[in-house]
């Protein structure tokens, strides 16, 4: 596709304009949450154009560290994403090496199964899995917040075809030289899939930081809000207008881990975007 | 101490069978090539040998041991793979140590091997890079380097130099002949290149239609073909076939009437091959030279001329279709579409039957 040209490739000025632009407009709602984030409530009440004028302050942020459950939702948004993005991790990279490279009885049909999994949306499982969840008494808990993403048929189809795609002459190489399954698998051909894992986790993490539908129905308390379901539920409890700049605050904090995702997984992030094999 | 023993090696995929009952005797140092055309089942032996290919049937002993039943890692074989399949993520070093600590071979010995192995293949100041680093013919090398370093029995080398270019070819070819010296053990490379066959080996396997054609040494291989697939298969130019019947035995000498009414006496054995029987007769291109116009040569026209500087390959057609490849020393003047005379040096033509059975010729009394 001819949007991703190469970054050496000089742009014209009008494209830079463009670009400038666009990338102004995507800007300013986020800048003008930053800035509304560092006054007062009560200045913002009265105007808030006052936005623009000092004084600043961090009363804001020094609120949701006193009392507010906000680093609470942080944490639980934390420990949600991060095992569920290592369970998927685990989980793909080992049906995915099972998928590419072991012969067992009902391979290809299980393999379709997972396959159809893909075309089952969300909506569909979402009751069912409702009622399980609260026959096994999983709702609020993290268990009952991170199982359900370990089930998604996404990283198995996923890794399937990056192990496919690595040269089993490197497996023979390897049994040759006297390697284990164990061994094979840990030390030759899972070191080779981490732009995989890297994209994988990317996608995992992001997707279950952002996830909003299945936590609103799964955590009733709100010792169990992860972060979305957490902030959405302060935009009802405080008027828009009495603590706007508090709601600001919040979701400038909460979105530093997922700034920090963004900047470290940066390439792995376009490449995905881009469609670009990543190898 | 045995070399490696194949006892009646079958083998098939679903229904098409690869291997057809293949026996073969190797000694412990011996150099071996299997050569034949694509498709004959040399790369399946190979990995049967090395046990990445279960057989159906059969029993595989190396150094009087039977190992098919063992798992690849337990053979005391090494294999120098086609597209060399060295580790990427791993540097050279770590490539060919992959296989020592696996074996739990104690770090020093690890260490001093590599060194000597790296010296030997003149790798050492690339110890440190990564396979993706190096050019084609480095990898090669390291892949030999890890497979010395394993001080295998019997080493395996599925087509060593087809990814190589003609220049480094020749120079691997030579290193691999030092390589042989070196090392302690049997060689087998499988190859479709006969004249890497033919400078290697010690023998040559050839290989067709699911079954070992011949197995002998180049000259025997060359000089004396157990039958007309090896004959066509072995030189370069290939050997001629030209369709005949027997006339009579002459002296105890087969005398054939060639389709286009030409009679040769041959000095082929007349015993056993009936009177008007269809054979083939098999001409290798430096048994055939132009012969002067008016002399009762063959007549046949030019269709390609191949010069090599030292000599000349003539490839001509006879008048009925036909085609015989003539030798001429030094740099020869004639072109495509001359009409020519071939002097057939029939003494040294091979006689083969309708089954292709070889016979050969034999030397004058
Ligand atoms: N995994 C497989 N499944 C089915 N058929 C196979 C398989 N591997 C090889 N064959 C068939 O077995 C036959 C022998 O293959 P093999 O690779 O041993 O030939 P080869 O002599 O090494 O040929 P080449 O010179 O092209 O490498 C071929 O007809 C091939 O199609
Ligand atoms: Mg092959």
């Amino acid at each position: 596709m001819s949007e991703t040209a190469p970054s050496s490739q000089r742009l014209s000025p009008l494209v830079t304009v463009l670009l400038l632009i666009g990338a102004g407009i995507m800007l300013m709602p986020m800048l003008w949450t930053l800035l509304l984030s560092f006054k007062s409530n009560a200045a913002l009440m009265a105007d808030s154009g006052s936005a623009f004028m000092p004084p600043w302050t961090l009363e804001n942020y020094a609120a949701i560290f006193q009392g507010s459950l906000t680093t609470r939702w942080l944490i639980n948004s934390l420990i949600v994403s991060t095992g569920s993005t290592i369970g998927v991790l685990v989980l793909s990279s080992l049906a995915g090496y099972g998928f590419a490279r072991l012969d067992f009885p009902f391979r290809r049909t299980l393999f379709v199964i997972v396959l159809l999994g893909l075309a089952v949306p969300e909506q569909a499982v979402i009751l069912p899995r409702h009622q399980l969840f609260a026959m096994l008494g999983l709702h609020n808990s993290y268990p009952g917040l991170i199982l359900p993403s370990l089930t998604g048929a996404f990283g198995v189809f996923f890794m399937t075809q990056y192990f496919r795609a690595i040269p089993p002459e490197l497996d023979e190489a390897a049994l040759l030289d006297g390697a284990s399954r164990l061994t094979l698998f840990w030390k030759v051909l899972l070191p080779l899939t981490w732009p995989a894992q890297a994209t994988l986790g990317v996608f995992t993490f992001l997707g279950s930081w952002n996830d909003y539908w299945w936590p609103l129905i799964s955590a009733t308390t709100s010792d169990y809000f992860t972060l979305t379901v957490g902030l959405a539920s302060a935009q009802m409890n405080y008027a828009q207008t009495s603590g706007l700049g508090f709601l600001m605050a919040q979701a400038v904090f909460a979105s530093i881990p997922i700034l920090v995702v963004y900047i470290a997984f940066q390439k792995q992030i376009v490449r995905a975007m881009a469609g670009t094999a990543v190898r | 101490m045995s070399g490696l023993e194949l006892i009646d090696v079958s083998k098939s995929y679903g229904a098409t069978r690869v291997l057809d009952g293949v026996s073969l005797s190797i000694a412990p140092r011996e150099f071996i090539a299997f050569l034949g055309p694509s498709g004959s089942g040399k790369s399946t032996l190979l990995r049967i040998i090395a046990g990445l290919e279960t057989l159906d049937s059969g029993e595989v002993h190396l150094g009087g041991q039977r190992i098919d039943g063992l798992a690849p890692g337990a053979r005391g074989i090494a294999m120098v793979f086609q597209h060399y399949a060295l580790y990427p993520h791993m540097t050279v070093r770590e490539n060919m140590a992959f296989g020592l600590i696996n074996a739990k071979v104690p770090k020093d010995e690890i260490a001093s091997r590599i060194a000597q192995a790296a010296d030997i293949l003149e790798i050492g100041s690339q110890l440190d890079k990564k396979p993706g680093q190096m050019s084609g013919g480095q990898r090669q090398r390291v892949a030999i380097g890890r497979a010395i370093v394993k001080q295998p029995r019997l080493f395996l080398l599925d087509e060593p130099l087809s990814n190589l270019d003609a220049a480094l070819r020749s120079r691997t070819r030579v290193e691999l002949a030092q390589l042989r010296n070196r090392v302690d053990a049997a060689l087998i490379m499988v190859t479709h290149d006969q004249a890497e066959a033919m400078t290697l080996a010690d023998r040559i396997v050839v290989m067709n239609d699911r079954r070992i054609q011949q197995v002998g040494t180049p000259a025997e291989v060359y000089a004396r073909p157990a039958n007309a697939f090896v004959a066509r298969f072995v030189g370069s130019p290939a050997m001629a076939m030209l369709a005949g019947r027997v006339i009579s035995g002459e002296s105890g000498r087969l005398r054939v009437r060639l389709a286009g009414g030409a009679e040769l006496q041959t000095a082929v054995a007349a015993a056993g091959i009936a009177a008007d029987a269809p054979v083939e007769v098999g001409l290798r291109p430096e048994h055939v030279t132009l012969a002067p116009p008016g002399s009762g040569g063959i007549a046949a026209t030019v269709e390609l001329v191949e010069r090599l500087g030292d000599r000349t390959f003539i490839y001509t057609r006879l008048a009925e279709g036909s085609e015989v490849i003539a030798c001429a020393p030094g740099f020869s003047e004639v072109r495509p579409g001359d009409e020519v005379l071939l002097a057939i040096d029939a003494a040294a033509a091979h006689v083969f039957s309708a089954d292709g059975t070889a016979h050969h010729p034999e030397a004058s009394a």
